[in-house]
């Protein structure tokens, strides 16, 4: 075991909240070299220390809240990734996040956090280089997250130091809760929330003074210059600097036709110029926002300046909260709509879930499978923005029967539904999709379906884009200022940077079998839970219903589609037929500690 | 620039003023460059640029540029991302990593709405050196470029941070390992900060940091509004009907009944 020479610390924060302890766990130079860190360093202590059929809720189970390597470091854009066990599907999740929060915690001389126990009562957890302190959050415990936000920064008392809360969503446990990091950024899609709502962990606040150390600076300086330089020229990005990623509204609906609409009925949502970018424009935005070092600041902060919610601050629409809780309910109220979007934030709610869930409730209602009564004598109809916030409450404090059950998911709430609801359960191993209609945009489907986490659209759209985004992930770098901007360089440009920052000798082939690797380790756990070949597929609507109007107009996702995706992908990576790493495969990997596993699953689950 | 004087052009060509009210035009420039002063240093550039070009357009013929050492920063608080790249070339120039607690400029973010760049105004009066105590002073005003040069040597460090009391723009910081004051030098007349900045901006928006060879006084009026003062007076200006960036009605939470 040998310690790092630059990029890592060696040093991962080790917290137990059952005893209100922390130790330093050493992390070795030969699994940074493997793992890289972020998410892919969290697969690695999952594979390796969870059991197969853990209980995601379990004291014992750990929140992984890792920066990667380059976090704090002159790299463009980096992110945090929150990873863990998911309460909400039970397989592996991560999800990532912007903002300046990963890095906070690299210039607190950490390689990430890693959380385990659960606290008799809530709990903050503050962080100040090498100083870790148990605070009360008796007083903050039911707060909204911009609340939670101001409170812990004022009693840190330093306005420099960058928080992750949770909402009441959090608190209350609801499956797609989410955490809010630093009031506008959200780590969601795979129930962190709830899980840190679960060990009554209301936040976290990071401060760092230190650095990352850099074996070769010079080199690694070259680099990153040049990377930046790409991500502050390349043209094609221009239009995420000037619109964020609402530009996409827009132009998913009139050229790309994958613009989600109602629950997946249609792709094709003309009342986008009232809630899209446009609008944004000219009614909302103020502001633009930038994580550290990025050139692209794709936030944009706005206020409503008139109507019922005047006064409101909000971010957005992003292309997803505008999909999701704006094409996908049938808004045409613009201000509305960012109440939504706005509440779900406050509440600690992930708007890509919320929105699926509400899409999914209103068709029902419309088709009559259910019933005002069973909602607590709300009838959502599309682009009704009251009713929708009324339920978003309800769902955030599981409050009544509305409330009880939206707060459980879609694939959940199909199941107790029944009546052929299933049909209109648009979900990926049990996560509802984000708002790129599969039908129309087909790449997306390598993401959706292939993707570790399931239903994610951060994972990659090609055989070859999923390793790079795993890698990513691992490295929390931006997939806007880094994977999507590198483009075909991507690899030279990461192990460019690497070699020099951690001193290893790196070759472009070992930036792919490293993201193959961290793929496969992603997938042993899954497999270990009973995924393999069948669950990788697109629900049933999306592969039968062919697409009513729009640019892409009778398109569908068909049988053979998704053949031919699952074949490719599958013999890339090295996996065999059925999606299951082979033993040769996990030899060359050199993750053989998961040969038992596999043979272990493929027993249990007859593959 | 132009649209400062009404269009006209003066660089290398002979000179376009329109006869009437010339000097009034300019000042008129002038007045509204300070008008807009109030939160914007940007129109200050631009007239300081347009004076400098008016001198080069007289002396004939134009000799073999130096560039110019930069005497003042500014910050143009409306158009920073808080994007932090002032941070990162900063400390990068100074210790040659990333590290923003050593870093001299620092972004706040403000009810992490507003980020408020603070940078060291680089007063004629310079509260910081009269505070000093040691003698010699341990901290000079470069006459060149005006930086502020620390003497490690004679400075008191933590035991003293006299300078850090009298700056009324709450600029100084403390090196966290050494105890001395961080003080802005102004990179021998060419900032890292304003260069990364102008570097990351550009669309939509222009540069938040500006270094200039006059400060106008300007600097002196801007040196007294403390960050949060000025993070308070952006939130209410840019996020206009909010008060303080309270959330109004809808986001407030009601109690949780449990049923």
């Amino acid at each position: 075991m040998t310690a790092p020479r630059g990029g890592c610390f060696g040093k991962v924060l080790e917290i137990d909240l059952s005893k209100q302890t922390y130790k330093t766990r050493e992390v070795s130079d030969e699994i940074y070299q493997k793992a890289i860190g972020g998410n892919g360093l969290a697969a690695y202590f999952l594979t390796t220390e969870y059991k197969a059929h853990k209980d995601p809720l379990a004291e014992d189970a750990f929140i992984y809240v890792g920066p990667g390597p380059l976090n704090g470091t002159y790299c463009v854009s980096t992110r945090t990734s929150f990873a863990h066990m998911s309460p909400y599907t039970g397989l592996i999740s991560h999800a990532e996040t912007g903002a300046h929060f990963g890095n906070e915690i690299r210039w607190a001389g950490w390689d990430g956090i890693y959380i385990t126990g659960r606290s008799k009562k809530p709990v903050w957890l503050s962080i100040v280089d090498d100083k870790v302190e148990f605070k009360d959050a008796t007083k903050i415990w039911g707060k909204d997250t911009e609340e939670t936000h101001e409170a812990i920064i004022k009693e840190m008392n330093d306005p420099y130091a960058r928080t992750a809360v949770i909402g009441p969503a959090g608190e209350n446990q609801v499956p797609f809760s989410c955490v809010i990091v630093e009031r506008f950024r959200a780590a969601a899609r795979s129930g962190t929330g709830m899980l840190m709502g679960n060990k009554k962990l209301k936040g976290l606040a990071v401060r760092g003074t230190k650095a990352v150390p850099v074996v070769d600076n010079a080199k690694f300086m070259e680099m990153a210059t040049y990377a930046k330089k790409l991500a502050i020229d390349k043209e094609c990005w221009q239009g995420v600097k000037r619109w964020g990623t609402a530009g996409l509204l827009e132009l998913k609906n009139f050229v790309d036709g994958s613009l989600i609409t109602k629950n997946y009925q249609t792709t094709w949502y003309p009342d986008i110029v009232k809630i899209g970018a446009e609008a944004a424009n000219r009614k909302f935005w103020k502001r633009h926002v930038a994580c550290n070092h990025c050139p692209i600041h794709c936030l944009k902060l706005g206020v409503i300046r008139d109507g019922k919610y005047k006064g409101l601050i909000a971010e957005g629409p992003e292309y997803e909260s505008g999909g999701l809780l704006g094409s996908n309910l049938g808004m045409t109220d613009f201000n509305s709509m960012i109440a939504l979007i706005e509440v779900c934030d406050a509440l600690g709610l992930d708007n890509i879930s919320a929105g699926g869930v509400l899409g999914f409730v209103t068709e029902l209602m419309e088709r009559g499978i259910l019933k005002p009564a069973d909602l607590d004598g709300l009838k959502p109809k599309w682009g009704d923005g009251d009713t929708y916030m009324e339920l978003i409450r309800k769902m955030a404090y599981k409050e009544g029967k509305a409330g009880k059950l939206l707060s459980k998911g879609v694939k959940k709430m199909a199941a107790e539904i029944g009546k052929g609801s299933e049909l209109y359960a648009i979900h990926v191993k049990g996560k509802e999709l984000a708002a790129h209609d599969p039908r129309a945009d087909k790449a997306r489907t390598y993401s959706y379906c292939l993707g570790s986490c399931g239903g994610d659209h951060h994972e990659g759209a090609s055989t070859r884009a999923l390793v790079i985004f795993a890698m990513i992930n691992s490295l929390c770098t931006c997939s806007f200022a880094s994977a999507l901007i590198w483009g075909g360089e991507n690899a030279k440009i990461t192990v460019g940077m690497l070699n020099p920052l951690c001193g290893w000798n790196m070759t472009e082939d070992d930036y792919w079998t490293t993201g193959k690797r961290i793929l496969t380790m992603e997938r042993v756990f899954n497999v270990r839970e009973g995924i393999s070949r069948k669950d990788d597929a697109l629900p049933k609507r999306l592969t039968t219903e062919k697409l009513p109007a729009g640019p892409k107009k009778g398109a569908v996702f068909t049988e053979e589609d998704t053949k031919k995706m699952q074949d490719e992908f599958y013999s890339f990576v090295g996996w065999d037929a059925k999606g299951i790493p082979t033993e040769a495969t996990l030899k060359a990997y050199g993750l053989e500690y998961a040969i038992d596993d596999i043979a272990r699953a493929r027993k249990e689950y007859n593959l | 620039m132009n649209d400062q004087n009404g269009g006209y052009v003066m660089e290398g060509k002979e000179k376009k003023l329109p006869d009437l009210f010339p000097k009034e035009t300019t000042r008129r420039g002038f007045l509204r460059g300070t008008a807009v002063a109030a939160g914007s240093a940007v129109a200050m550039a631009t007239v300081g640029g347009l004076a400098a070009k008016t001198v080069h357009a007289q002396a004939a013929p134009p000799a073999p540029q130096q560039k110019d050492l930069m005497r003042f920063l500014f910050a143009e608080r409306e158009n920073c991302t808080g994007c932090r790249a002032c941070e990162y070339a900063c400390s990068v120039y100074h210790t040659g990593i990333v590290r923003p607690s050593v870093s001299r400029i620092h972004v706040l973010k403000y009810k992490d709405s507003i980020d408020v760049p603070i940078v060291c105004w680089h007063c004629e009066d310079a509260p910081c050196i009269a505070a000093c105590p040691t003698t010699p002073k341990s901290i000079i005003a470069d006459p060149k470029h005006n930086g502020i040069i620390l003497n490690e040597k004679t400075c008191l460090g933590r035991k003293c941070l006299k300078c850090q009391e009298a700056c009324p723009a709450q600029f100084v910081w403390v090196n966290p390992d050494t105890g001395m004051p961080l003080m802005c030098d102004m990179c021998e007349g060419d900032p890292a900060c304003v260069k990364a900045c102008k570097d990351q901006s550009g669309n939509p928006q222009g540069p938040c940091l500006v270094a200039n060879k006059l400060g106008f006084g300007v600097n002196l009026a801007f040196r007294n509004v403390t960050p949060n003062q000025a993070g308070k007076d952006l939130l209410d200006l840019t996020f206009y009907p909010s008060v303080d960036g309270k959330r109004p009605i809808p986001a407030k939470t009601k109690k949780t009944r449990r049923s």
